[in-house]
């Protein structure tokens, strides 16, 4: 089988204490990479600049998902088989690409989910009581209105295939990615999702872009988008 | 004449002109001014015949003719603001896309200068 051309997506804003590790961590795999800067404030671009690391630069902030989307566009156009969101602040071990490349190599799935809810082996920062409470009411609010289960809907460490790159490139949620594209390609398209175990470590440096005290909100926002997408009629 | 009627007049008159003085200075498109344009037009036309209006404030059950005015104009402007919010999010939306082909296309011709 001829290996596939993989593209491991690095969203970065404001990590100017993380990026440079994270970039180095992932250039040992040998896969093609590209940052996107999110227009942040800090050092960031300069550190990108100076080092030579291939980046693309949004001239003003677009959030999470704004930004993920670049970075699929860029993919669909330079004719990647393998895109893979990986955050810039050290919370994806890169020994897990394998493991989540796979499913797609071997067409057992269109887009790979790293979650830390498939089995209990995988115990991260994230169970915090709350928090887990949280994403299991998500992962149910999912499965009763598209009738499939994702047991960690919020996971970021994702591996898209060419058919969900084409589909991401061309329409991605800017707010809560992750949880509300899991649910569109659940609900309204035929592309199959797998969930493998991962364990996420602690994040090293930054904020994450759930503020806790935003959670709540979120959660909120998340559960009414769904419920607004399930009132709209299946899209092409 | 009423002295809510000579009110209404002028405020229309003053109104109607700055929409016409800002369309003359082309910083607000004609698309746009429609729903504007509407607001002191639908104004004068009540000060000038409150007759059907009044009767059917009357009607209504409102104890003020002015009660019965200000609801219409809450009314045009709740269209206004939600008319204006589904422009600003569908300006969100194109500026976006641009920020985007924009910064891939930086990137594109930054790769073929550094080869």
């Amino acid at each position: 089988m001829p290996k596939s051309k993989v593209l491991i997506i690095i969203p970065a804003y404001n990590e100017q204490e993380s990026i440079k590790k994270t970039v180095t961590e992932v250039q040992k795999t040998g896969y093609d990479f590209v940052i996107i800067n999110d227009g942040s404030t800090d050092n960031t671009k300069r550190i990108l600049a100076d080092n030579n690391y291939p980046f693309i630069d949004l001239p003003f902030n677009l959030g999470i998902g704004g930004a993920m989307q670049t970075g699929y566009k860029y993919a669909h156009q330079n004719n990647y088989d393998i895109a893979i969101q990986f955050d810039a602040d050290g919370q994806h071990n890169k020994s897990y690409l394998k493991d989540i490349i796979n499913p797609i190599e071997n067409s057992k799935a269109n887009l790979v989910v790293g979650s830390c809810f498939i089995d209990k082996t995988t115990k991260t920062r994230r169970s915090s009581a709350i928090r887990t409470f949280g994403i299991k009411s998500l992962s149910n609010i999912i499965r009763i209105f598209s009738g499939k289960r994702i047991y960690d809907p919020t996971s970021g460490f994702r591996a898209a295939d060419k058919s969900t790159i084409a589909l991401f490139a061309n329409n991605y949620p800017l707010e809560y990615p992750e949880p509300i594209s899991n649910f569109e390609i659940l609900k309204f398209s035929n592309l199959k999702i797998k969930e493998v175990p991962v364990t996420m470590s602690k994040r090293e440096q930054g904020k994450s872009s759930i503020h806790s005290w935003k959670n709540f909100y979120a959660a909120f926002n998340v559960f009414l988008s769904i419920i607004i997408l399930s009132l709209r009629r299946k899209h092409e | 004449m009423s002295k809510l009627q000579i009110i209404m007049i002028i405020a229309s008159f003053i109104f109607l002109l700055a929409i016409l003085f800002s369309l003359r200075k082309n910083s607000m498109s004609i698309k746009n001014s429609i729903a504007w344009l509407l607001l002191p037009i639908v104004l004068l036309l009540i000060a000038i015949f409150p007759t059907p209006i009044e009767t059917l404030s009357h009607f209504l059950g409102f104890e003020v003719l002015s009660n019965f005015i200000f609801l219409i104009i809450i009314g045009l402007l709740v269209i206004i603001c939600f008319y204006l919010t589904v422009t600003i999010s569908q300006l969100q939306t194109k500026i976006t896309k641009l920020i985007q082909e924009i910064a891939i296309l930086k990137k594109n011709d930054h790769d073929k200068k550094s080869k």
